[in-house]
């Protein structure tokens, strides 16, 4: 099977503190990959080192089967990623549709795109002219995928998707990454268990800066004893 | 990094070192004019009377830098008033001594009185307001105050814009004749301050004022009520600032308002940073390099001076990024990390 | 509507008591002084906002603390007299400007250029500076031999004073000729290109993230092409140019004055950001050393270039006439005589000053805001205030955002500083005093708010005017016989103390968002 992502032994530091000690990520062109990890674990650190924001000083990310660790990050990103940040990070100053568009990579991405993303989301259609602030945390994470599917993306990475919001909610989140993943990559990082479990064929376990165990996810949920020992209770 | 040393001297060899250079300076640069250590000893004139008020004028900046790097530098306070705080010491000295007459132990105890309060007020915004709207609050109290003692209607008091004039220098520490004395009282007051900071700054207070630097939040969150920790940063600097206050009072034949103004607080800043921020050491070093350099500027090139000072300052944030001792501090980190690295690589 | 209310309860009750507070102040005075000073307070009030607002926009999105603003508010008003008073020095500087930048346009090429050289690697090191070095001997070298016309501080027949005055008069001196020193044009032009070309290439190998891409190269050879051209083009038409810019209608040369001043800030204030500013993104404490000591080199050069006197600015015709028609009495007997003055209320208003500063005020304000609110740009821009990794993330070149906001920035400070010179003067202090009431203008407004720098600046200005007028005729206190007459101190002051107030009370400013 084709790999469209390969981090290989990165290292990441934040200011002084080395964040990232050595991470190996393999990521199957078209499959879903989820990070786990406890808290503090440097998988939010890893989605950003991909990218460039946290620059890794060692290791190499390979994307599409070019290096592209050390580039910046916004051309890395116009290679065809879209990212969905940890508190998704609406733009508060911009409406619902700036937003949008502002995720344009050429001209008249939105309006291609624009019936797609209602399909997925209608409840962001009448949403549309309202300023970022005054949507809820459902909708903000709604709008936050959205924001990844504008331009032609063909690698998502997902930070913590259900954080925060109520079960049906994350009902309506899973079955929207089931559908993106047969156009595209997604690489999920999850507190959630049992969401992780239910969407990833393949995962990563990081552990204080470091991925100590990967395979099919199939694999791990079998195997109670590591579940319990990398993730806490299960 | 920290290592267990048997010797306190080992430890600090260079400070005592330069401590000792400091002290013998005068006499030193008597000897370059053939007048002897007695003689300088004894203050007559010359270059090494020159050299020591040169000194002075650098313990005072130092003292006033060093107040600036506690709480702009370890507690990550940016205040754009902190001049006030110096010329409260230098006025309240002035005008003490001159339009009252009060014996000098009686001045002290009453700047440390007024830096408590004038600590106080500052800390009365602490809680409300936080980063550049503090420096900018800080900055309209500095100001109100420039503009008090500059009005006319106190002119009788603090000479207006022309400057406190006259003042009354207890004989026995007086300038003009017993400036060796008078070198040596300010070393000891910085020297003494200095440990102090130390000291402060490795305690659990002074640890908890950098974790508010940091991350206030997080220092919030684990059970620090981080506003008393603020306010007591703010009133140690606000003492020292105006203990550099008193001194520069007694030394100076005139106390300009210029002291209270914001470009007084930008030296401040400017010492800091060429040194090193949160370094404590690099006011030290920073006060030495700042005065010199305008001294010798001003007297060599004259009234384009600044022009080069300018230049020195972007070419010291570009070469020198993270000011002298902090540069220093990174380098020799680096090189440390770095033969480790390579003895790791023999051993395997 | 009610939660609008109940969420901005506090700015909406601080608004309205500084209404009333104002309307209390404004019951001593007599509708003539009344309007004379608002429309003053206006006029003041403009000129800080286009320094304000720029310094928002930088300090929005960039983060950084741009505290050599003022200075640059002061060179474009230096730059606007020269181009004005003197057009024939700007047109001998044409040439070499375009010369000297025409080498930075091939900063994409150089990159295909160093990877052919084959060098040790102490070569490698050395060779930047090797060539900077070269650059700037030649440059030293060539530039005071090349013929610019200029002015004399030494002699006061041919100060800056002098030609300020005598453009007022409306003469304009015919300018000295001066010739090249010791060296044929030709070798004065080459050198200069030469100057251009390898300063540039030392300064291309230091950075290493240069791209490589055919379309780019392309487009480098054409804008080098062009500015060559350019400066081949003024230096062959010297004369013609200089002699149709002093035969030129002074209201026409002043407004390509402004438009200098406004451009040459823009590309000043890009060249800034791109070699000094840049760097230090990452240390922003530092950023305040570095626009501080830049700061202190902007005021030495005005000081060592334009002289430390202050002069006055010429108005351009439309507003300096003082014929029999003279004060105008409406607009029409105004356009008729261009009178400099205006009755209004029976109070004389000055035109330049206290109308055409505001009504530009207004106008830029609506430009930027438009630029802000609905092009790519502006949404880029607000959202880089919020989130500039999230922008980054999306893909999209913040860097050139900075770059473009810097310039813009700036522009909108020496737009500022030219315009504000015909009514404050030049002088060496300018800068600095406009930068505190910009500073405290945005801090009232709110540090990041666009409207917030426009309603600070606004108030910043109508309180200086208001008690500059009270020093005048005394504020009687409501109640009581007392009249109180602030001491010219008293003017910083209440803005100062305003500010205190409200950061207390808002600690966002009035307008500002919450973090």
């Amino acid at each position: 099977m084709q790999t469209i992502l390969d981090v290989q032994g990165i290292h990441t530091f934040i200011g002084q503190y080395h964040i990232l000690q050595g991470v190996d990520v393999r990521v199957p062109a078209g499959s879903i990959t989820a990070l786990l990890g406890r808290n503090g674990a440097g998988k939010t650190t890893t989605l950003k080192s991909i990218l460039g924001l946290t620059p890794p000083r060692q290791g190499k990310v390979i994307l599409d089967g070019r290096e592209v660790q050390g580039m910046r990050s916004f051309d890395i990103a116009a290679m065809g990623i879209g990212f969905v940040p940890e508190h998704r990070a609406i733009f508060r100053d911009l409406s619902v549709e700036e937003n949008l568009k502002l995720a344009e990579r050429a001209k008249g991405d939105y309006v291609r795109k624009r019936d797609f993303i209602f399909d997925l989301f209608p409840d962001l259609k009448r949403l549309i002219a309202l300023p970022g602030t005054s949507l809820s945390g459902g909708q903000q994470q709604m709008l936050a995928i959205a924001r990844a599917l504008v331009a032609d993306n063909n690698l998502l990475l997902i930070d913590e998707p259900s954080e925060g919001l109520a079960p049906v909610i994350i009902e309506h989140m899973m079955s929207v990454i089931r559908q993106l993943s047969a156009q595209s990559t997604v690489v999920l990082v999850e507190q959630n268990f049992l969401v992780a479990s239910k969407l990833a064929e393949y995962y990563v376990i990081i552990e204080e800066g470091r991925s100590v165990r990967s395979g099919m996810m199939k694999d791990l949920v079998s195997d109670k004893a590591a579940i319990h020992r990398y993730l806490g209770a299960a | 990094m920290q290592k267990k040393s048997s010797s306190f001297f080992r430890n600090h060899r260079a400070s005592f070192i330069l401590l000792v250079a400091v002290v013998l300076l005068p006499f030193i640069v008597g000897l370059f004019e053939g007048a002897s250590p007695a003689a300088v000893w004894a203050n007559q004139g010359g270059i090494s009377k020159f050299a020591e008020g040169l000194g002075i004028e650098i313990f005072i900046l130092a003292l006033y830098a060093l107040s600036y790097d506690l709480i702009f530098g370890v507690t990550g306070l940016l205040s754009f008033g902190h001049a006030m705080f110096f010329a409260v010491g230098a006025y309240l000295t002035g005008i003490a001594l001159k339009t009252f007459a009060l014996p000098l132990s009686a001045v002290i105890g009453l700047v440390f009185l007024a830096s408590i309060v004038q600590a106080l007020l500052f800390g009365l915004v602490l809680p409300r307001v936080k980063g550049i709207t503090f420096a900018l609050v800080t900055l309209g109290m500095a100001s109100v105050f420039h503009i008090i003692i500059m009005s006319s209607e106190l002119g009788s008091y603090t000479g207006a814009d022309v400057g406190l004039q006259g003042v009354i220098v207890p004989s026995f520490i007086n300038p003009a004749n017993e400036r060796l004395r008078f070198y040596f009282v300010a070393l000891v007051v910085l020297v003494l301050i200095y440990l102090l900071y130390q000291r402060f700054v490795n305690s659990p207070t002074g640890r908890v004022c950098v974790a508010i630097r940091e991350n206030e939040g997080r220092a919030k969150m684990l059970g620090y009520n981080t506003f008393a920790f603020k306010l007591a940063a703010l009133m140690l600097s606000s003492f020292t600032a105006a203990s550099a206050g008193i001194l520069h009072a007694l030394y100076q034949p005139i106390v300009s308002p210029n002291v209270a103004d914001l470009s007084f607080t930008v030296t401040a800043l400017l010492i800091v940073l060429i040194g090193g921020v949160g370094t404590l050491s690099g006011a030290l070093i920073g006060a030495a390099i700042y005065r010199l350099l305008d001294f010798g500027l001003r007297r060599y090139i004259g009234e384009n001076a600044s022009f080069i000072t300018g230049a020195i300052y972007v070419a010291f944030v570009l070469f020198i990024p993270y000011g002298i001792v902090g540069t220093w501090r990174a380098k020799s980190f680096r090189i440390a990390e770095g033969w480790r690295r390579l003895l790791a690589a023999f051993k395997t | 509507m009610s939660t609008f209310f109940r969420k901005n309860l506090l700015p909406l009750a601080t608004l309205i008591v500084i209404i009333i507070f104002f309307l209390a102040a404004a019951q001593g005075m007599n509708s003539q002084d009344f309007v004379i000073t608002l429309l003053r307070g206006l006029s003041v009030g403009a000129v800080t906002f286009l320094v304000a607002s720029g310094f928002s926009l930088i300090f929005g999105l960039l983060d950084v603390l741009n505290l050599a603003h003022g200075t640059l508010f002061m060179i474009g008003a230096y730059i606007g007299w020269t181009v004005f008073v003197r057009p024939d020095t700007f047109v001998d500087l044409l040439t070499p400007l375009a010369l000297a930048l025409s080498g930075f346009t091939l900063r994409d090429v150089y990159p295909l250029l160093s990877d052919r050289i084959r060098l040790s690697l102490s070569m490698k090191r050395i060779l930047p500076w090797a060539l900077i070095l070269v650059s700037a001997l030649l440059f030293i070298l060539v530039l005071p031999r090349y013929p610019i016309a200029g002015w004399n501080l030494d002699n006061y027949a041919q100060s800056p004073v002098t030609y300020s005055y005598m453009a007022d008069q409306g003469t304009r001196l015919p300018p000295p000729t001066v010739a090249f020193d010791q060296i044929s044009p030709a070798l004065a032009i080459g050198g200069l290109l030469l100057v251009s070309l390898l300063g540039s290439f030392g300064l291309s190998l230091f950075d290493q993230s240069a791209r490589r891409s055919p379309q780019l190269t392309w487009r480098s050879y054409a804008s080098f092409v062009i500015l060559l051209f350019i400066g081949l083009i003024t230096f062959i038409f010297n004369d013609a140019l200089t002699n149709f810019l002093l035969g030129l209608n002074a209201n026409w040369l002043f407004f390509i004055a402004v438009i200098v001043a406004t451009l040459s800030g823009a590309g000043l204030g890009a060249l800034m950001e791109m070699t000094l500013i840049r760097p230090l993104y990452s240390r922003p404490i530092y950023q305040l050393m570095l626009t501080i000591g830049l700061s202190a080199i902007g005021v030495q050069i005005v000081q060592a270039v334009w002289g430390r006197p202050e002069f006055i600015m010429p108005k351009p015709t439309l507003f300096n006439g003082s014929g029999a028609s003279c004060p105008a009495t409406n607009f029409s007997s105004w356009w008729q005589g261009n009178c400099s003055t205006i009755l209004l209320l029976g109070g004389r208003v000055r035109v330049y000053n206290e109308i055409l500063i505001p009504i530009i005020g207004v106008l830029v304000l609506i430009a930027v805001w438009i630029l802000l609110q609905r092009t790519r740009l502006g949404m880029i821009i607000r959202a880089g205030v919020q989130d500039r990794e999230m922008v980054e993330a999306l893909g999209i070149n913040v860097r050139r955002a900075f770059t473009i906001v810097f310039a813009l920035g700036v522009g909108l400070a020496t737009l500022g500083g030219a315009l504000a010179a015909p009514s404050m003067g030049l002088s060496n202090a300018m800068g600095e005093s406009l930068l505190l009431d910009a500073l405290i203008a945005l801090a009232i407004g709110g540090l990041t708010s666009y409207p917030g720098a426009a309603l600070g600046s606004l108030l910043v200005g109508l309180i200086q005017q208001f008690m500059i007028q009270y020093g005048q005729i005394g504020i009687s206190i409501p109640f009581t016989s007392l009249v109180l007459k602030p001491t010219p101190p008293i003017v910083p002051a209440s803005t100062v103390l305003l500010m205190v107030i409200i950061l207390l009370i808002l600690p966002n400013g009035l307008l500002g968002k919450k973090e």
